[in-house]
């Protein structure tokens, strides 16, 4: 009974259907079946298909997006229901923003969204967040990553400010910084003192892969 | 070769004969009305006190919690009749003014403030800094083609107060109108406007003949930016023109469809003139629209497409219905592609002739921009000039009268053929094949062979920029722009604004 609940859990992330998604998941937990299980075996399996559908170039955008949000639908029921202790497995935690001043949501969008979809745990802050902002939500989070994007030459060097924002809480030595956008570059990256930088999101998964992998 | 000689800026819009119609009345009327719905419905965020308060005196609809103006259509439309048909954006002399609406044509821009350049001697691609900036508006300067032009890169050696460098790097390096695309708080606009002032002469020349304008964006979908529509209203105050321009991108950050982002654009840009207005009635005002797409298969952001060309083109008709000027032509005058590139190039050339023959009051032409308006590569605009340059010619149509009906001539040939010989062949030739084309250049004496035009427009950006040597500014308005922003460089109020008023 449980193959079969992971499998229709699996299809609902993969068909983007969020309503069946959570009436699955409450039906998995009233039937006593591991959560934790109907995460890695259902929905994980799911969206690393829908990853797989999206590489191939048989899922377009929307469709990434939407499967997306239909397993975080689910994991909002499955994800409190865990016994104390489990953890689902996660490649790292990323907190996502665009920085103070800078309003340009669509790549920092793109890059979390393909970070979800590459097994990430991701927390999208927003646009125009500022340094203590993003402390915040490291914090809330037990972040292993951050990821700063700025698009404005005037805004970028808020980049700079969130890094020693970090260190001034003590918190450079547990998170990476990873940093993008239009005006960012490699030699700008080292210069702030970021762990990576990526030209595009396709990449920004690969270095957030690295900066996973990287001992804290 | 495009000819090289010694000369004074000078401005050339292009009037086309050929037009073009996207929207029937109809169809102008529903997009009308679903945008004042839009605005009476669902509203427009302005995060700005001081906006939201203006807009509550003048009777709107306003949510200070929410920060959401909803508008009227008779409210909306009492203040869109004073935003006007025409007016002028000065240059240093009056024969650089562009009189906006005028019927003369097009008017171009050099659009800009590219993150990024290809350095010119040595082909790296790099950060831009303020250097950049002056060495392109030279260059914008030398062509008549380029009427007004925007800091074509953004001074990454300057930081927060980018803006205003660039601003000193065009007024002192050329003589044509310039528009600020990234002064966006309240301090920098009031720097900016001492600058104008400064070289203007005085307070009351700049709000007869303003050298500078503004452009905001809108932010997608229905809102402003708080800093933006701050400085525009410190810029409308002081008469200076304010452009508004939406960037919907279709299934994104609107609906995918273009009569539903069309909507979404002319709610944003009618809502930022309206307060404009009520500042300041009879100051200039324009709409951009410049809409995008999505690559669905990568999620890249793509300028050039079909679909977001017709709704740009579309644009056109939406503003002149409501009375406002336009500036046309999405991606900025660039494209997606790399110079060299064959889509580039095609690209490139829809997006200015649709612009021309929709009648656009002004458009973006030569800018030197690719990658989406984020890498500027000087030799680039020669491209873009060589396309308006065709486009000038095709716009032009084809002239039918007795002369070109040739009915004489043709009888003289009668079957022998042999047309090359006459007389009136010769003349003909002499006036329509370009002279000033890079890509038709004949090579030096001794090889008369093809060359390839980038080669040719390396050379001839080499000497501009070796020779062309802008009407200089006097000395004291120099010094007067320099200590200005120097000043600015000082203020730290600039940073704080930029970060918000957190
Ligand atoms: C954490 O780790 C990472 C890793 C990788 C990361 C990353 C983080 N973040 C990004 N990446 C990377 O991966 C992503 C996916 O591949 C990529 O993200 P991108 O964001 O680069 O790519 C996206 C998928 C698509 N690209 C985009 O979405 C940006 C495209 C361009 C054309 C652009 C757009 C669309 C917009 N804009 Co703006 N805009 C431009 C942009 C030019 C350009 N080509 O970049 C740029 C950035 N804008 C500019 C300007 C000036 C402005 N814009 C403004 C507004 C807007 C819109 C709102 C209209 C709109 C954004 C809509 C939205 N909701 O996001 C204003 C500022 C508003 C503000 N306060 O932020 C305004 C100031 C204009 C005005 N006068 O109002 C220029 C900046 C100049 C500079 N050097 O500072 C600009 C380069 C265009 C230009 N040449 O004029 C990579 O960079």
């Amino acid at each position: 009974m449980s193959e079969e609940m992971y499998k229709k859990l699996a299809q609902a992330v993969i068909d983007g259907e969020a309503d069946d998604a959570e009436a699955l998941a409450r039906q998995a937990l009233d039937q006593g079946l591991d959560p934790l299980a109907c995460i890695t075996n259902g929905l994980t399996k799911g969206i690393q298909q829908v990853g797989e559908l999206f590489a191939s170039g048989e899922y377009y955008l929307p469709e990434l997006i939407i499967s997306a949000d239909t397993m975080k639908v689910a994991m909002d029921i499955l994800e409190p229901a865990l016994a104390g202790g489990q953890e689902r497995e996660v490649v790292g935690r990323v907190v996502i923003g665009t920085v103070e001043g800078d309003l340009h949501e669509i790549g920092k969008t793109l890059v979390g969204t393909m970070l979800s979809a590459n097994g990430f745990q991701v927390t999208d802050i927003g646009v125009d967040k500022t340094a203590a902002e993003f402390i915040e939500a490291v914090k809330e989070n037990n972040a292993t990553i951050v990821g700063a994007s700025a698009l404005l030459t005037t805004t970028m060097l808020q980049q700079k400010k969130i890094i020693e924002a970090l260190d001034e809480a003590g918190l450079k030595n547990q998170v990476k910084v990873m940093v993008g956008g239009a005006p960012v570059t490699q030699s700008y990256a080292d210069q702030i003192g970021a762990d990576g930088y990526a030209e595009d999101a396709i990449s920004a998964v690969d270095i957030a892969y690295r900066l996973a992998d990287a001992p804290a | 070769m495009i000819k090289l000689e010694e000369r004074k800026a000078s401005i050339k819009p292009i009037k086309s004969k050929l037009k073009i119609s996207i929207l029937d009345d109809q169809e102008i009327s529903q997009i009308n009305q679903n945008t004042r719905t839009v605005l009476e419905e669902i509203g427009v965020v302005f995060p700005s006190d001081k906006a939201l308060k203006i807009f509550a005196e003048v009777g709107a609809n306003v949510d200070f919690e929410k920060q959401t103006v909803k508008i009227a259509a008779d409210l909306l439309d009492k203040y869109l009749a004073t935003s006007p048909r025409n007016y002028t954006m000065a240059g240093a002399r009056p024969d650089l003014d562009v009189h906006v609406g005028d019927g003369k044509g097009t008017y171009f821009y050099c659009s800009g403030e590219s993150p990024r350049v290809v350095d010119f001697s040595t082909g790296e691609r790099r950060l831009s800094v303020k250097e950049d900036i002056a060495n392109h508006a030279r260059i914008a300067d030398y062509l008549p083609i380029i009427s007004l032009m925007w800091p074509s890169a953004s001074a990454s050696d300057k930081g927060e107060t980018s803006p205003l460098h660039g601003l000193e790097a065009c007024f002192t390096n050329s003589e044509k109108h310039v528009e600020s695309e990234s002064v966006m708080d309240e301090v920098s606009a009031r720097y900016a406007v001492e600058m104008a002032i400064a070289v203007s002469g005085s307070e009351e020349k700049l709000r007869e003949r303003p050298v500078l304008s503004q452009l905001l964006c809108c932010i997608q979908p229905l809102a402003q930016d708080r800093g933006g529509i701050e400085a525009a209203m410190i810029f409308a105050e002081y008469g200076i023109p304010v452009g508004f321009m939406s960037m919907p991108t279709l299934g994104l950050t609107a609906p995918p469809y273009p009569a539903g982002a069309l909507t979404i654009a002319m709610a944003e840009t009618l809502s930022g003139i309206m307060l404009t207005q009520i500042i300041n009635p009879g100051v200039g005002n324009y709409i951009s629209v410049n809409p995008g797409i999505v690559d669905p298969r990568t999620g890249a952001y793509f300028m050039g497409s079909a679909v977001a060309q017709m709704t740009n083109v579309s644009g056109v008709q939406m503003a002149h219905s409501n009375g406002i000027p336009i500036l046309a032509c999405h991606s900025f005058g660039g494209s997606q592609y790399e110079l060299g590139n064959w889509q580039a190039g095609y690209e490139n050339l829809y997006s200015h002739l649709l612009g021309v023959m929709a009648g656009a009051d002004m458009s973006f032409g030569p800018s030197g921009m690719y990658e989406a308006v984020s890498l500027l590569d000087h030799p680039r605009i020669l491209f873009d000039r060589e396309m308006l340059r065709v486009i000038d010619e095709i716009t032009d149509g084809v002239d039918v009268n007795p002369k070109t009906l040739a009915f004489d001539m043709i009888k003289e040939m009668g079957h022998k053929g042999g047309y090359i010989s006459h007389r009136e062949t010769g003349k003909f030739y002499r006036t329509t094949w370009p002279k000033e084309s890079i890509l038709y250049d004949d090579g030096k004496p001794e090889g008369r062979k093809w060359r390839d035009p980038k080669d040719v427009a390396r050379e001839a950006i080499t000497w501009i920029l070796e020779n062309h040597k802008p009407e200089p500014m006097s000395e004291s308005v120099k010094q007067e722009l320099r200590q200005i922003v120097d000043r600015a460089d000082k203020d730290d109020s600039i940073k704080r604004e930029i970060s918000g008023h957190k």
